[in-house]
């Protein structure tokens, strides 16, 4: 991994307003060479506002609106069925060419479990089993599809080839999924999935990890982003004036928070790339204009640090991550099958 | 609602709704997952006035079915779509098709307001409850349901919608309440977290059969979209049906009955004749197997095979083992069944080959003929479809149209250059549009809370 990986997590405040808005503060990120924006979901009311519009929708608005960088939706497994979950992500995936990914939100949430209670379903029960089979299943409805297995051959008038095309028969504990998909694959194979760090079940199972507060991140495998809430202005008193005058949020295990200028907030990102083991950071930008003022004074100083390039390196999500194209799982075993059998 | 408006709909597969539909020259083969290209074609659409982009759905995908009906393999999600189509334009309305059976009327309420707000009110929501039995399997169930248990269900799930929406905050956050429902199948407390949609209730059509869909849509839609009826007195039946059955919820008014017409249309009436034997030519027949064999013809049910074999059966006299191309002897054709004879008179009015004129009908004709259609089919130069489209309009058959294109792209530009022109200019339909909200677009007030 060269240089930090820098997703942007925008704040209700930007995405409960105006489609415009959200789409101005997307081609800020994008100028700008942010990797991905983190689009938050969670399906229960806040007290006294309104909450922004569903995750996957307001991406799919970005995606036709953007070309480079990636948009990442949240989702709880506790309110999806996998075959629904599965062809949105793939569908945001095509949609965007290859940008989609999906960040697996875990944790109890009692309010959001009293609006999802239905005959035989209670959200709250068995939710860490559900959600380590989920991942895994999606991935393997993504690869019910071969690559090229939708051939629309005109000439001979053939359309897929079905034996490109599996059956899935997932029969597991919490889940049971016939397949295929109905979506084909999408062009990242598997569109990325983040997974919180601390969770046991789920973190083998993801390509991201989300650690929370960066001076808490444990070192991995794979990449790890710690979540950071930065309130930055030109000035440390402003600074610290926006972050008193938004409750003074203090750092805790979930997140850090900085106040401060412009070289001090950068300062402290970089001293965590050098100590902490983190490749880059969530950044939940707190207020409406956090986003302008982050890329226009923070950014900057990373990139004259040379921790942060400014630059796209890839057409895909994966390929801004570093992460290569996953093989097909099904076609991998298979094959195994075969072989063993031989 | 003063002067009686015509409505039309595009309904999007991206195949084309021919079964050779995307092995047409004017088709692009691979347009289920070229976003660009689906926004192009709503975009043709919106230049034309329509109405809405309708995008059905299906919850299971069977690769068996790649040359009965290639459209119910595979596609892009509705929601996304819709939202991408929305993104590239600014008036037309986008349909999603959303099956409560394998859905949360939480996540339907939320998804489908989302929609609404970032269209700026454009959104309506399909309701159907799943042609394939297959999806069950997807959904970690044994079996599909039966009808009255998916209707029951599908009736809570909107009530449930529908309080959601009538609950839900302002903009600016205030007037949110719980809803606290605590129905048969679902218990769900509120508020919405979304804010309530522009246009009050997100616009809900219901497409299906039986006398629960009937009763579902007469009730509690704002549009019927109707499937094919075999004979003019049968299409008039089902419009009085739907219509007597809203009035008897006081809603004669307030419900719109649109049938899926699919025009093979091009500048002459001869063009347009071999267009449709263009398309024909290019299907991949069913091989001749046993009498009674029979395909899924995708998600509708179960039809019969596109073959000698079948066309045999379903007109009741043996035709096995001819050349396609070559002329039926009109003794044979005589000698067809009931059902048959009603077939010919079909051939006769997409083809105008005849029983026993000189462009006599082919056994090809007797096997195309043969499989369930899916909509109603008219074949002619601009003025023939506008007449039809007008007939039904006028004479109690259609309140408007989804349009089904037989290939994509060039379907759907042949019908909006050759035939809305004429509609316009007979008064039929908008030369622009008198809103900006789907809502507006077919007349329909919005709710209050
Ligand atoms: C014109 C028409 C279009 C339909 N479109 C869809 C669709 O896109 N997806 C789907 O699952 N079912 C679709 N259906 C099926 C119906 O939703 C319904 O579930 C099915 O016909 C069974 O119910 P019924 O017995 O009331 O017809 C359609 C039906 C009709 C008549």
């Amino acid at each position: 991994m060269t240089g930090l990986v820098l997703a942007y997590e925008l704040s209700d405040a930007v995405l409960a307003g105006p489609a415009a808005g959200i789409v101005v503060a997307a081609e800020r990120a994008e100028a700008a060479g942010v990797h991905a924006l983190l689009l938050g979901d969670r399906p229960a009311a806040r007290p006294g506002r309104a909450a922004p519009p569903a995750a996957i929708v307001a991406a799919s608005m970005l995606a036709v609106r953007t070309r480079r960088i990636g948009l990442v939706v949240d989702a709880a497994p506790a309110y999806c069925e996998p075959y629904n979950l599965a062809r949105m992500i793939a569908s945001l995936d095509h949609i965007s060419g290859g940008r989609a990914g999906w960040r697996v939100v875990t944790g109890p949430d009692p309010e959001a479990d009293a609006n999802h209670r239905r005959e035989g379903v209670d959200p709250a029960v068995g939710r860490e089993v559900r959600a380590a089979e989920f991942v895994p299943l999606l991935r393997d409805l993504w690869d019910t599809w071969e690559d090229g297995a939708f051939v629309h051959e005109k000439d001979v008038g053939r359309f897929i080839d079905p034996d490109r095309v599996h059956v899935l028969d997932h029969a597991g504990p919490a889940l049971q999924v016939r397949g295929p998909l109905n979506v084909v694959r999408p062009p990242q194979g598997h569109p990325v999935v983040l997974a919180p760090a601390a969770e046991p079940l789920l973190a083998p199972e993801a390509d991201v990890l989300v650690a929370g507060n960066p001076d808490r991140a444990a070192a991995s495998d794979r990449p790890v982003l710690g979540t950071v809430t930065p309130f930055v202005a030109e000035t440390q008193e402003r600074a610290r004036e926006l972050h008193a005058r938004a409750g003074a949020p203090r750092s805790d295990g979930d997140c850090a928070v900085l106040v401060g200028d412009a070289a001090s907030v950068a300062g402290q990102l970089a001293a965590w790339a050098d100590r902490a083991p983190v490749d880059g950071f969530v950044l939940r930008l707190p207020l409406p204009g956090s986003v302008e003022v982050f890329t226009d004074l923070v950014l900057p100083e990373l990139r004259a640090s040379g921790r942060y390039s400014g630059e796209f390196r890839a057409g895909t999500l994966r390929g801004h991550l570093g992460l290569a194209r996953p093989a097909n799982r099904i076609v991998g075993r298979l094959t195994a099958a075969g072989a063993e059998r031989s | 609602m003063s002067e009686r408006e015509l409505h039309l709909g595009l309904m999007f597969w991206a195949t084309g709704t021919h079964a050779a539909g995307w092995r047409h020259p004017d088709a692009r083969a691979d347009a289920a997952y070229d976003i660009g290209l689906i926004q192009e074609v709503s975009q043709a659409a919106e230049r034309a006035k329509f109405d809405f982009v309708f995008l059905g759905d299906r919850l299971a995908s069977d690769p068996a079915l790649q040359h009965s009906n290639p459209a119910q393999i595979s596609r892009l999600e509705p929601y996304s779509t819709a939202m991408a189509i929305a993104a590239a334009t600014t008036h037309i309305g986008v349909v999603v098709t959303a099956n409560p059976t394998y859905s949360d009327p939480y996540a339907i309420a939320r998804l489908m307001a989302s929609l609404d707000h970032l269209s700026d009110g454009r959104a309506a929501w399909n309701l159907v409850t799943g042609a394939d039995a297959a999806a069950a399997h997807n959904f970690g169930r044994d079996a599909h349901w039966d009808t009255a248990r998916r209707y029951d269900w599908a009736e809570e799930t909107l009530r449930v919608v529908r309080d959601l929406w009538d609950a839900a905050p302002e903009p600016d956050g205030t007037g949110a309440r719980r809803i606290d429902h605590r129905g048969e199948f679902f218990s769900v407390d509120g508020p919405l977290d979304v804010a309530r949609p522009p246009q009050g209730h997100v616009v809900v059509f219901n497409a299906g059969t039986s006398d629960r869909s009937r009763e579902l849509g007469a009730r509690d839609a704002d549009i019927v979209f109707a499937g094919p009826q075999p004979t003019l007195a049968k299409r008039r039946e089902y419009y009085a049906d739907i219509k007597a059955r809203a009035a008897r919820h006081g809603r004669a008014d307030h419900v719109a009955v649109l049938p899926g017409l699919t025009p093979i249309v091009a500048p002459t009436t001869e063009e347009a004749v071999a267009l449709h034997d263009r398309l024909n030519a290019l299907l991949v027949l069913d091989p001749e197997r046993e009498v009674g064999d029979i395909v899924r013809a995708g998600g509708i049910g179960e039809g019969h095979q596109r073959n000698l074999t079948s066309a045999s059966e379903v007109f009741g006299v043996d035709v096995r083992g001819n050349d396609l191309a070559a002329a039926v002897p009109s003794s044979t054709l005589a000698a067809v069944s009931e059902e048959g004879a009603r077939r010919l008179t079909e051939i006769t009015r997409l083809t105008r080959r005849t029983v026993d004129g000189p462009d006599r009908i082919t056994y090809g004709d007797l096997v195309h003929a043969t499989p369930a259609q899916l909509s109603h089919v008219v074949v002619g130069n601009p003025e023939e479809v506008a007449d039809m489209i007008q007939e039904w309009f006028e004479e109690g058959a259609a309140d408007g149209f989804n349009i089904y294109p037989a290939y994509v792209p060039g379907a759907v530009t042949a019908f909006t250059e050759l035939v809305v022109p004429v509609l316009q200019r007979r008064g039929l339909f908008r030369k622009e549009y008198g809103g900006r909200t789907l809502r507006e677009h077919l007349g329909m007030a919005v709710p209050p809370r």
